[in-house]
């Protein structure tokens, strides 16, 4: 940095008889320069009553950009400030559409927000913008000015940017991470379905629950007792019916070919519906056609209780052998499986509702723990293919744990140097899913 | 263990007989021999007026109903725009009157009965409700139907299914009538007919070609999902079934990945070393690790990764795989005994409501 | 064809198209607009429902079988309330259009499915759940008899949560001071101990599960590898 050292003091010394005059001068100067101040400021009290400091220089570098990535009506617009130290906050206002004109003549701008200067650097997002007469996926085209308020509220000139029509994309950046996310949990899944066709072995291992339930059904046929078959009391728009009712096909099978009597109340029609088709199905591929009866999968109520009303007296009424639990169960879960147990019947349960796992467990001979259940028919149906999809689950299984493992030591590290570029990437790579 | 078991038939149906007996006796005494009675129900009656008008510059004086444009209202008699003149009722259309009856607890009852008594006249009108009394009968002796259960299957039990069954799926089906078919499907088929005999206020669409389009296709649907009552081509029943299979298991594929699988996999994804905030300097220096926390963090850990190892299906739960999914099963047996033990009050207090029905509002001892 | 090859695709496309769809703005409010037409197509399908509960209590009333009196009851409260209620018989009129019948309300007890509702329907209801408090006892105690280590665990936790959440909890154990070193032997900090590291670790891993065996399940079905649903003749 260049420092000027006034004339004054740089000839200071250079001979003691000038020293008097010279000092006499530098007062006479220093007193002009204090009464062109005092007058200069006057005037400027005169022309600005209410300020006493220098406005704010002008916002520079105005710009506005469609928001990338949105589902539209939304602008970003940034700016840049010329001298943070005088400058407090920035107020931004749009130019108002031909609709709002139209309502309002006026307002030739409406005023958006008045935030913190420092938000230009990353730019104010403006959105719920009104929708263009002509095309209801974009705005008009918009423009927004930003006037930079000093710190003592003087604000600056106004700087315009240029107009800019906010459309919708075709894709939702802040999907991005759950697509991610997603490819990579599909992509397991089908990358294992198409190992199994490669002949690669899908051993599985041995899920106690789903090994009983030959047993059960045996066990009801040779006491000459039904099977019951419980599907949940939620509808088909729950994926936990939809894999109860494939549970229900394999259950089906079986007690076609033991020629046991399976019994399946349900709670809505359209389960009964799907549930008779499912049952009919299996009896098909059971090469027993004959024995189906549609008459034993009846609707009996959407009233949760009214339905569990019905079940519980018709298990103490005709004491199935085995009783099967499996879609999505609420308080019900303990009312059935209790009653099961007091008849003695052999239960086994599948649910994902993590709230009754603790009722089934309890009162269950063999309950299916949420991911369990979702196996549970890929199992039973022993294909190669759908056991292939359970190793693709394990893989996504792996995927997850290890960005836990990763995410916890980034968080971790990140905790001893909170300012390091850990830290950065710990942030980044959780926000990155969303968190 | 060997005991003679007594002769059922002669000992037990006199003890139930003696049992009825007493218990009909109490009842009789507790409703006709007490001042206090039971089961006793007070509303509070409101008498609602209400006449049709219309706006005073289309009320034209001698007019018939007739002559008035399709732009009337029904309003209080009291409504101040009738003084001021700015609607008129419309001449030859008769008032609509009726009552609306609330249930008022007893205690409201007894206040506002001794309001009355001295002489305020603002106080409502409460009086006893006979059919509101039969229906706490009613409810009391259905809540001991569902209760004898617990003692065994029986006729009372059953007469108490019946009904649940019967009205339960009735009050679903009336529902889905009256708040799903009728605005969201016939509503948007036939805005018109729904306006004038359900609901006067539904607005008018903003595109009523394609609303109707849409309405049409899940009617369609239900069209081909109740073909299967046909003699022939049930089969047809199948494609509305596979299409609700379809879209759940789309929407629900997307929704389980990202609001359980990525935000549960996030939320887990913390310190594991918790340090202990020092109250007077926020610096880093000044913190020193929190022990408890830093287990519990641990722990969590453990068990969110123990867990996800039971649930691993491609190997055998056998050597240090076998121990790392035990250790499992005990985090789920934990966590699954803290659940239990956090719904067991819930349920008690559940039937201390039925209690304090039976008690309170039904034998009025309470 | 017309009975497997068509269904697969309808399900397949319908599958696949919101899984797309949940990307794009443009087509992100599909799903709701499924979920719309299920609720319509599940109010259509009560007919089914409705048919199929008439079809069965009237088979049994006419040919006398067993029971049959209470098939006739469950037929009886059917009708009864669903004239009450599609009818609204005695609905409160609409203070705005007193004139519409059927817009008036009829929730309540002034009303006959209101009356219905309010005596029998809700107490039944209630009383089946309170029915719980019971059923949760006799489970305790079925897990108390299993003498394993899981059991153990289970009930113990369950014992622990509960005393806890009751005076008996502050009384145990209360007076250990909450600064000593033994604090952790209180009941209330076991609570929150075990609420919100394990039992949280363990939901969290559940969910995890869940949400993979959910995304796996349905990929099954969108890929037509499951087709159980799917009759054969």
């Amino acid at each position: 940095m260049k420092i000027s050292i006034p004339t004054a003091e740089r000839d200071s010394g250079s001979s003691a008889h000038t020293v008097g005059a010279r000092s006499l001068l530098r007062i006479v100067r220093l007193t002009t320069s204090c009464l062109a101040t005092s007058c200069l400021t006057m005037c400027v009290s005169l022309v600005s009553a209410n300020s006493t400091h220098a406005m704010p220089p002008e916002a520079t570098n105005v710009l506005v950009i469609d928001e990338p990535g949105d589902s539209g009506f939304a602008l970003r617009v940034m700016w840049t400030v010329p001298d943070p130290t005088v400058t407090k906050q920035a107020r931004v206002e749009r130019s108002a559409t031909t609709s709002e004109r139209a309502a309002n003549p006026d307002e030739a701008w409406i005023e958006v927000a008045t935030v913190d200067a420092a938000a230009g650097v990353s730019g104010l997002l403006i959105d719920g913008l009104p929708k263009s007469s002509t095309d209801p996926t974009t705005t008009e085209p918009i423009a927004v000015r930003v006037g930079l308020v000093g710190t003592d509220e003087e604000t600056a000139a106004f700087v315009e940017s240029e107009a800019v029509v906010a459309v919708r994309n075709i894709f939702l950046i802040k999907r991005l991470g759950l697509a991610v996310a997603l490819v990579v949990v599909c992509g397991s899944v089908i990358v294992w379905i198409l190992l199994s066709r490669t002949g690669r072995s899908v051993k599985i291992r041995r899920i106690a629950a789903l090994d009983a339930v030959d047993e059960a059904v045996g066990r009801a046929t040779e006491m000459g007792r039904p099977v019951l078959f419980v599907p949940g009391i939620q509808d088909m728009t729950d994926i936990q019916t939809v894999a109860g009712i494939t549970v229900l096909g394999r259950v089906a099978r079986t007690a076609a070919e033991y020629d046991a009597t399976l019994e399946v109340p349900t709670s809505r029609s359209i389960v009964m519906t799907a549930a008779r088709e499912t049952v009919q199905a299996a009896h098909f591929s059971a090469g027993r056609p004959e024995t189906y009866n549609q008459g034993n999968i009846n609707y009996i109520t959407d009233e949760q209780f009214g339905y569990v009303a019905y079940v519980t007296g018709r298990m103490v009424r005709d004491k199935p052998a085995a009783c099967f639990y499996m879609g999505a169960f609420y308080a019900e879960s303990l009312l059935l499986a209790e009653n099961g147990n007091a008849i003695g019947a052999i239960q086994i349960a599948g649910t994902a509702e993590p709230s009754q796992l603790p009722f089934f467990v309890a009162a269950c001979d063999y309950t299916l723990i949420g991911e369990e259940f979702f196996a549970a028919s890929a199992y039973l149906s022993g294909e190669r293919d759908q056991l292939g999809s359970i190793k693709g689950q394990d893989l996504g299984k792996l995927f997850v744990a290890a960005a836990i493992l990763i995410g916890c030591a980034l968080a971790t590290i990140a905790v001893f140097v909170p300012e390091g570029s850990v830290a950065r990437a710990s942030l980044s790579f959780q926000s990155f899913f969303g968190g | 263990m060997s005991t003679s078991k007594p002769a059922r038939t002669g000992d037990y149906r006199l003890l139930w007989t003696s049992l009825l007996v007493f218990g009909l006796v109490g009842l009789s005494l507790n409703a006709f021999g007490r001042k206090a009675g039971m089961a006793n129900r007070f509303v509070e009656i409101e008498s609602m007026e209400r006449i049709e008008v219309a706006d005073v510059s289309t009320v034209v004086a001698g007019s018939s109903r007739t002559a008035i444009p399709e732009i009337t209202e029904w309003v209080d008699p009291k409504d101040p725009r009738i003084a001021a003149g700015a609607v008129k009722p419309i001449p030859g259309v008769a008032p609509i009157t009726w009552q609306v009856r609330s249930l008022v607890s007893a205690k409201d009852a007894a206040a506002t009965d001794e309001a009355r008594a001295n002489g305020d006249a603002s106080a409502p009108e409460i009086v006893r409700s006979p059919i509101d009394s039969i229906g706490v009968w009613v409810a009391a002796f259905l809540t001991l139907g569902i209760f004898s259960f617990l003692y065994r299957d029986n006729p009372w039990y059953k007469i108490a299914e019946s009904v649940l069954i019967g009205v339960s799926a009735a009050y679903w089906m009336t529902n889905a009538f009256w708040s799903t078919l009728v605005p969201n499907l016939f509503g948007k088929l036939v805005p018109d007919i729904v306006r004038e005999i359900a609901i006067p206020k539904l607005l008018p669409s903003e595109s009523p070609n394609a609303d109707f389009a849409l309405a049409v296709v899940p009617l369609i649907l239900g069209f081909m999902l109740i073909w299967r009552l046909a003699p022939r081509g049930g089969w047809i029943s199948v494609w509305p079934i596979a299409f609700i299979i379809g879209t759940t298991a789309g929407l629900k594929l997307v929704s389980a990945v990202e609001a359980d699988l990525v935000a549960q996999a996030v939320a887990t994804m913390k310190p594991l070393v918790v340090l202990a905030q020092s109250s007077e300097s926020a610096t880093t220096a000044a913190n020193t690790i929190n022990f408890w926390g830093t287990v519990g963090s641990v722990v969590g850990l453990i068990g969110v990764m123990t867990v996800l190892v039971y649930f691993f299906f491609s190997l055998e739960h056998k050597g240090a795989v076998g121990k790392t999914a035990r250790v499992g099963v005990w985090f789920l047996m934990i966590t699954f005994g803290s659940a239990f033990g956090l719904t067991v009050m819930g349920r008690i207090t559940l039937l201390a409501q039925r209690f304090e029905f039976l008690f309170n509002d039904w034998l009025n001892i309470g | 064809m017309l009975q497997r090859t068509i269904p697969i695709l309808i399900l397949a496309a319908s599958g696949a198209l919101l899984i797309i769809a949940y990307f794009s703005p443009f087509t992100t409010s599909w799903g709701e607009v499924v979920v719309d037409w299920f609720n319509v197509l599940a109010a259509v399908a009560y007919v089914l429902g409705a048919g199929n509960l008439l079809a069965v209590n009237l088979e049994k009333v006419s040919a006398r079988r067993a029971g049959w009196a209470y098939a006739l009851l469950t037929l009886l409260s059917f009708g009864a309330m669903l004239a009450f209620g599609l009818f609204k018989i005695g609905a409160v009129p609409n203070a705005d259009n007193p004139n519409v019948h059927f817009a008036g309300s009829y929730e309540s007890t002034q009303s006959a499915f209101g009356w219905v509702y309010e005596y029998i329907l809700s107490p039944l209801t209630a009383t089946m759940f309170a029915l719980l408090a019971f059923y949760v006892a006799s489970a305790a105690f079925r897990a108390f008899r299993a003498k394993n280590l899981e059991a153990i665990l289970l009930l113990g936790t369950a014992f622990i949560i509960l005393l806890a959440q009751t005076a008996a909890g502050m009384f145990l154990t209360g007076w250990i001071p909450e600064a000593s070193m033994f604090a952790f032997l209180r009941l209330d900090w076991m609570k929150v101990a075990i609420t919100e590291h394990i039992q949280t670790a363990g939901m969290r891993a559940i969910t995890i599960g869940i949400a993979l065996g959910i995304a796996a399940t349905s990929l099954r079905l969108i890929l037509g590898i499951d087709k159980s649903y799917l009759s054969k003749n």
